[in-house]
């Protein structure tokens, strides 16, 4: 009950917190980037609160202790969450790019909403496959790369919109309300370079597991294959960015392409995979 | 309440007065008044604006004319004549216009509310602040800062030379450690060399046909001068390109930005052209990465600054004609008994 009053209230505050980018975005009235400041970390402390509740009610199965609660949807979204709307705060704000809010909050309260509204908090004991230290580690290390993947899509759009507006030689206010190309350019591709390299070692960690639990370090399920695709894409864009030298909108679009893979991962592959389908609830 | 403004402003057409007011010290002046028995006024002075504002309890006489003879005794000169007077509501809303910079020779400006600050916080340590002119003058430091932040009056170029920078700044974001070549040396280039260092481009490289002039240009704002033959190669490591030569035919061709574009690892070129006929091929705005304005794209940014000005100005009028009014029904609500709060109206808007 107190659970699911404060994940609604998180997902309220993230919900008044993207409101208030917006505006903020819109007209440049500081009081609206003070007040998006205040919802994003009361937002945080609520869902770590309501995390703390969830994660001991999950513990009251004995063969659940020491392992994290993201065995399924619920899990997973609500970190997601969580991990978006932390790291838009240690990494935007503490730029000064807190501007950039319209773009990422507006996915964090998605991510919770879905949580909260659509995915099934079920309590359970976790099936014996999945007891595994490695349930701490590979998901999470996954989760967390989602998370950055995600802010680094919210800087592309604003990339892509700022790129339109000066190629457009009729720049709006907006315009000068972004950050400058060159800064977007730059937060985009170290948000992808440092990020590749977690994706690659939670997949090498899932591998490690299931060879360890079933033998097979490799199967080609579909949220595996899918998951290697979303990884070619952004290494592609950082072959193009870093090494190729392009610039513009190219680039951009294949870094969009590697986050609507990593999407489909999330989310698509869960309908046909045979391995990862207890993400399902199943 | 009684408000009383004496204000001598940019607006006068004889500035004597205004010139010798401006040798006065503010503490002087407000020393004088103490010893004449008013107990509240703030004076801001400024390079062209003099401004006093006295206040009086709602049973006390407040006429200007004792006012002014005490100013005139101190500067030693007729004043009267070029003084505007205001009193109550008319003198709460100009000074809310004066913090907006709405009353400023240059609208909009931002400095004037430093100088606010500045008078008040003189007036204040002085002693000469009671409750009403303390609440009027944070009010108008309130409302100066709305409107520069909610309104588009601090913003937007009026002049070509510095809506070019404030692109150049959309794209590079800091222009420290950025650099510049500039193709041709005639005036326009000269003006845009000037703009360019004064935002602290680091590095200003001049090509021209004749060396001398290049050199000449180079000179005066510690640029290089390279000959005009290896300007291509130039392009390869310069962040912004201006480019005004008489020459008849495009200089800069398509080939030769797209072979220097290759070469540059990715980063951002800023091209202008503000020669006639052009020297860019319009073409090269087409590349990835290359953005080229033309001098009649930056005379369009200019056009619409000058239009959306307008609209801030109105904009910032509405702010300060509801803040002024919210003050003077506080100001009212003093002698009724019956205090307004004014804290509440800031969440409000």
């Amino acid at each position: 009950m107190i659970k699911s009053l404060l994940s609604w209230s998180a997902l309220s505050l993230y919900t008044a917190a993207s409101i208030a980018a917006l505006y903020y975005l819109l007209t440049k009235n500081e009081r609206a980037s003070r007040l998006m400041l205040t919802f994003v970390g009361c937002g945080l402390v609520l869902q770590f609160m309501s995390f703390g509740i969830h994660l001991a009610a999950f513990w009251a199965y004995p063969e659940n202790r020491w392992f994290l609660p993201i065995n399924n949807f619920f899990g997973a979204l609500s970190y997601m969450g969580f991990a978006l709307a932390a790291a838009f705060f240690t990494i935007e704000v503490r730029r000064r790019l807190g501007i950039l809010g319209a773009f990422v909050l507006p996915m964090a309260a998605l991510s919770l909403g879905l949580a909260v509204i659509l995915a099934d908090p079920e309590l359970a004991p976790l099936a014996p496959k999945l007891r595994s230290y490695w349930l701490n580690i590979h998901p999470m290390v996954l989760m967390t790369s989602y998370a950055a993947f995600t802010n680094a899509f919210g800087v592309a759009l604003a990339l892509l919109i700022q790129e339109r507006q000066i190629k457009s030689r009729k720049p709006t206010e907006l315009c000068y309300r972004l950050p400058s190309l060159d800064e977007l350019d730059a937060l985009n591709g170290r948000l992808i370079s440092i990020t590749l390299p977690i994706l690659v070692l939670g997949l090498v960690m899932g591998s490690v597991w299931a060879y360890q639990s079933t033998g097979r370090a490799w199967s080609w399920d579909a949220k595996e294959t899918m998951s290697l695709i979303t990884a070619g894409f952004y290494a592609e864009f950082l072959w193009l960015r870093y090494v190729s030298g392009k610039r513009g909108r190219i680039p951009v679009y294949v870094s969009m392409a590697g986050f609507a893979c990593m999407l489909l991962t999330f989310f698509g592959a869960e309908l046909c995979s045979g391995r990862h389908d207890f993400l399902g609830g199943k | 309440m009684k408000l009383l403004s004496l204000s001598w402003t940019h607006r006068d057409r004889v500035c004597a007065a205004r010139e010798t007011l401006a040798g006065v010290p503010v503490e002087r002046v407000l020393a004088d008044l103490k010893g004449r028995g008013f107990a509240e006024a703030v004076a801001v002075s400024t390079c062209n604006r003099f401004e006093l504002y006295v206040a009086a309890q709602a049973n006390q006489a407040l006429a200007a004319a004792p006012i002014l003879a005490a100013l005139e005794e101190l500067a030693g000169a007729a004043l009267a004549a070029q003084a505007d007077v205001r009193e109550d509501d008319a003198a709460v809303d100009h000074l809310f216009c004066v913090a907006a910079g709405l009353d400023s020779l240059v609208v909009g400006e931002t400095e004037i509310l430093g100088q606010v600050k500045a008078g008040y916080e003189t007036a204040k340590g002085a002693g000469m602040t009671g409750k009403r002119l303390n609440v009027l003058f944070q009010r108008a430091l309130f409302v100066g800062k709305k409107v520069r932040t909610e309104t588009a009056l601090a913003s937007g170029s009026l002049s070509v030379p510095s809506v070019a920078v404030q692109l150049a700044e959309t794209i590079f974001g800091r222009l420290e450690g950025k650099s510049a070549l500039i193709l041709g040396a005639g005036a326009m280039a000269e003006l845009a060399a000037k703009h360019l260092a004064a935002k602290g481009v680091s590095k200003l490289v001049v090509a021209n046909r004749t060396w001398e002039r290049a050199y000449q240009l180079a000179a005066r704002y510690q640029g290089e001068a390279v000959k005009w033959e290896t300007f291509p190669a130039e392009l390869e490591r310069a962040d912004v390109v201006i480019s005004s030569t008489g020459a008849p035919t495009a200089v800069l061709t398509h080939e030769i930005v797209k072979a220097a574009v290759r070469r540059r690892g990715g980063r951002s070129l800023f091209m202008i052209d503000i020669a006639m006929p052009r020297d860019i091929e319009e073409s090269v705005h087409a590349i990835d990465g290359v953005y080229l304005y033309r001098l009649e794209d930056l005379e369009a940014i200019v056009a619409k600054n000058m239009a959306s000005r307008a609209e801030a100005v109105a904009a910032a009028r509405r702010i300060v004609d509801a803040k002024a009014a919210e003050f003077v029904a506080w100001a009212r609500s003093l002698s009724t008994g019956r205090e307004l709060s004014l804290k509440h109206s800031e969440y409000q808007a």
